[in-house]
């Protein structure tokens, strides 16, 4: 792989796989020889590499200081209600899994709600329960 | 050289020392918590921050090098608030709301906040204790983590990886979430941990601590339908004592062998009988190898570490290991055979407890491939709260002799507790076998002492015996790496813990290679000041041949003595 730093190479096998599949992680842990586990800690570092599959989309919705006085916290409500699911978690039919984040760098135009690349700003429920109706 | 003036003493030093280094060479010892001698420096805690005159920020004195004319306050007014600060913020995560926790947390006694608390002076605590929840990660058979106690210092990192090359651990997460984990979570019992338990010595705090059984040894001394026995591994007479006030190396053989008694144990042996035992069974495997082109080198497999390593990780040389039991398991066997049909006591009736300086050793008592020839695995640190438990003046108790029939031993047992020592007895065996002649000088002191690896070739006849001695599971991995570049030996003994089982993971807290070093002293003297020092002349190994076994490597001795390994995923 040539001068590709490690985290790359995460970054590269994330959007291969939708995650980072345990024998990636072992074939890593022999090529670079550190234990597994140390990769599992950097893995789990960093909020947007995982090591279990997710939902075929990952919905982010922001829920710091300034989404928040733009109320937010109805937009965290209504996208829980609509998908049935907490944080951190993955519908049954393993199209959505929602989290809830700290800042994705839109503060002045909140509330953001990010789905897979892609950013949504000035969010308000209705247009929330649109976006997600037309992830298919 | 460096010139400094630390707390008013004027002092030149080589560069590169730390401050902390420094402090120590004008008899003043900074508070650390993260700091470990043998690891790598971390400077995660920051309790042991320092004034330097002239900057604004203080800076930790265990990553920080001297340089010349700094002028350092280790205990300015400054330096102590700060302390203390950090402190609270330290404890404020561990499980330190008051629930009784420290009485009864297995630290109680030794643990190292306590002393950093007392060092600093710790006045008051302004912080609510923050409850995590974390659920005790009680899924390996020798090792309990107990994550809500754990202040992520990271030495248990630390060891695992850098002494003993195994890695399981691994901080996860981040900010606040900052937990010590193993690979996804999956708990101590569910990846390639090779029980070594030397991760618990590295704890400052009660977040590791062995598997308990003495409550289940309670409940059989207690059930008078059972035929109680125990058996004492060679490093645990050398390490007990510690328990009770003595200095390191205190020999305490005669005095444990009381209290197991009082304590109610029915018959006391000596895994020192199946050191004897294992040399006889071993000594022949080896000889057979040589003569009749078997797969050399010979590994031990004393070691319940290093045989959880080796499965792990370099499950190709399977074939190399010695197939003998370990003394612990042999003592279990012949307990519930040949002491069973000698006394008549049915074996279903016989509990047999050990106590062993060892974590891995309570792993090794439940493989389906040992049968259960051992019930239940008492660490040193367990016997001795049993004994306080009794309320026992151990150090005062009269000396008494172990049982008869499996209590005798040679100084070639005791030795099994140090690193070299199964090789050395296995040499005076050998030795006297296959020459016939008397061996004269019995010290093999080239394998002797704490170097992680030692190498020796002894004249045995015609042969020139090539032996490689290891300990800690790092000098392992490095010796591994030896042989498969090339490196040819004949016999090459392998302990896990660093110094062997005088340093083992079940051994009192502090160990360290000060201490190690003291109990290893203590067995060569057991066996220097022996009349018996050579395995195949126990008596009590004549007799167990002679009306048991037949001879050593015989069916009878493969059935009850021998084992067999398998290949574990990485």
């Amino acid at each position: 792989m040539g001068d590709v730093s490690f985290l790359e190479r995460l970054h590269n096998l994330q959007d291969t796989y939708g995650y980072i599949p345990e024998k990636e992680i072992v074939s890593l842990a022999e090529e670079y020889d550190v234990p597994k586990a140390k990769i599992f800690g950097v893995i789990s570092f960093y909020s947007m590499l995982y090591t279990e599959p997710t939902g075929k989309f990952i919905v982010r919705v922001c829920d710091s200081l300034s989404c928040y006085l733009n109320e937010s916290d109805d937009l965290v409500r209504a996208v829980k209600d609509y998908l049935g699911i907490g944080h951190g978690e993955t519908t049954e039919d393993k199209r959505f899994t929602l989290e809830v984040v700290e800042c994705l760098g839109y503060c002045g135009e909140g509330p953001v709600m990010m789905i897979n690349d892609k950013v949504y700003t000035y969010v308000s429920e209705k247009k929330a329960l649109n976006i997600l109706s037309n992830c298919l | 050289m460096v010139k400094i003036n630390i707390d008013g003493q004027e002092l030149e030093l080589e560069a590169g020392t730390t401050i902390l280094e420094a402090a120590n060479e004008v008899q003043v010892n900074i508070p650390t918590l993260c700091y470990l001698e043998d690891l790598s420096v971390y400077g995660g805690c920051r309790l042991c921050v320092v004034e330097i005159i002239g900057e604004e920020m203080l800076r930790p004195a265990c990553t920080t090098e001297i340089e010349d004319d700094m002028q350092i306050k280790t205990h300015s007014k400054k330096v102590r608030e700060v302390r203390r600060n950090i402190f609270e913020l330290i404890i404020s995560s561990h499980d330190i709301d008051c629930k009784l926790n420290c009485l009864t947390c297995a630290r109680s006694t030794n643990c190292e906040l306590r002393d950093v608390g007392e060092q600093i002076d710790m006045q008051e605590m302004r912080l609510d204790a923050i409850e995590r929840n974390y659920v005790d990660d009680s899924s390996s058979h020798s090792i309990v983590r107990k994550p809500n106690k754990c202040i992520a210092c990271t030495r248990c990192i630390r060891k695992c990886e850098e002494v003993q090359g195994v890695g399981i651990f691994t901080k996860a997460n981040r900010g606040p979430e900052t937990v010590i984990t193993t690979f996804k979570d999956r708990g101590m019992g569910n990846v390639d941990c090779t029980n070594c338990g030397q991760c618990i010595q590295a704890c400052p705090t009660g977040a590791l601590h062995e598997s308990y059984h003495y409550n289940s040894v309670w409940h059989f001394l207690n059930d008078s339908s059972k035929f109680v026995v125990v058996q004492t591994a060679p490093a645990v007479r050398v390490a007990l004592s510690e328990g009770f006030g003595e200095q390191p190396g205190t020999v305490a053989t005669g005095q444990m062998v009381a209290a197991l008694r009082r304590l109610g144990f029915d018959r006391v042996f000596d895994t020192n009988f199946t050191a004897d035992l294992t040399i006889m069974e071993e000594g022949h495997e080896l000889i057979d190898r040589i003569q009749n082109d078997g797969q050399l080198p010979m590994f031990t497999s004393c070691s319940p570490g290093w045989i959880k390593f080796i499965e792990h990780f370099y499950p190709e040389y399977l074939d190399n290991l010695s197939t003998c039991k370990s003394p612990q398991q042999m003592l279990g066997a012949v307990t519930k055979s040949y002491y069973a049909e000698q006394q008549g006591i049915p074996p279903e009736d016989i509990v047999v407890v050990s106590v062993m300086p060892c974590t891995a050793k309570k792993f090794e008592s439940v493989r389906p491939e040992m049968d259960k020839d051992v019930d239940f695995v008492l660490t040193t640190r367990e016997l001795i709260r049993m004994i306080k438990e009794f309320s026992l003046d151990m150090m005062n108790l009269a000396e008494e002799p172990y049982d008869k029939l499996m209590g005798t031993s040679s100084g070639a047992a005791d030795i099994f507790g140090a690193s070299g020592g199964v090789m050395e007895a296995a040499l005076r065996t050998a030795y006297e076998v296959i020459t016939e002649e008397e061996l004269e000088n019995l010290d093999f002191t080239a394998v002797r002492g704490t170097n992680g690896i030692k190498e020796a070739e002894v004249e045995i006849g015609d042969l020139t015996l090539k032996a490689a001695v290891v300990s800690g599971l790092g000098n392992a991995k490095e010796l591994m790496e030896r042989i498969e570049a090339g490196a040819e030996y004949h016999f090459v003994e392998i302990m896990a813990c660093p110094g062997g089982c005088a340093g083992g993971g079940g051994q009192p807290i502090p160990t360290n290679q000060e201490i190690v070093e003291q109990r290893l002293n203590s067995l060569y003297e057991i066996d220097k000041h022996k009349s018996l020092r050579k395995s195949h002349q126990n008596p009590e190994i004549k007799q167990i041949y002679a009306e048991y076994l037949g001879e050593p490597g015989s069916e009878k001795a493969h059935e009850l003595l021998h084992t067999s390994y398998v290949v574990r995923n990485i």
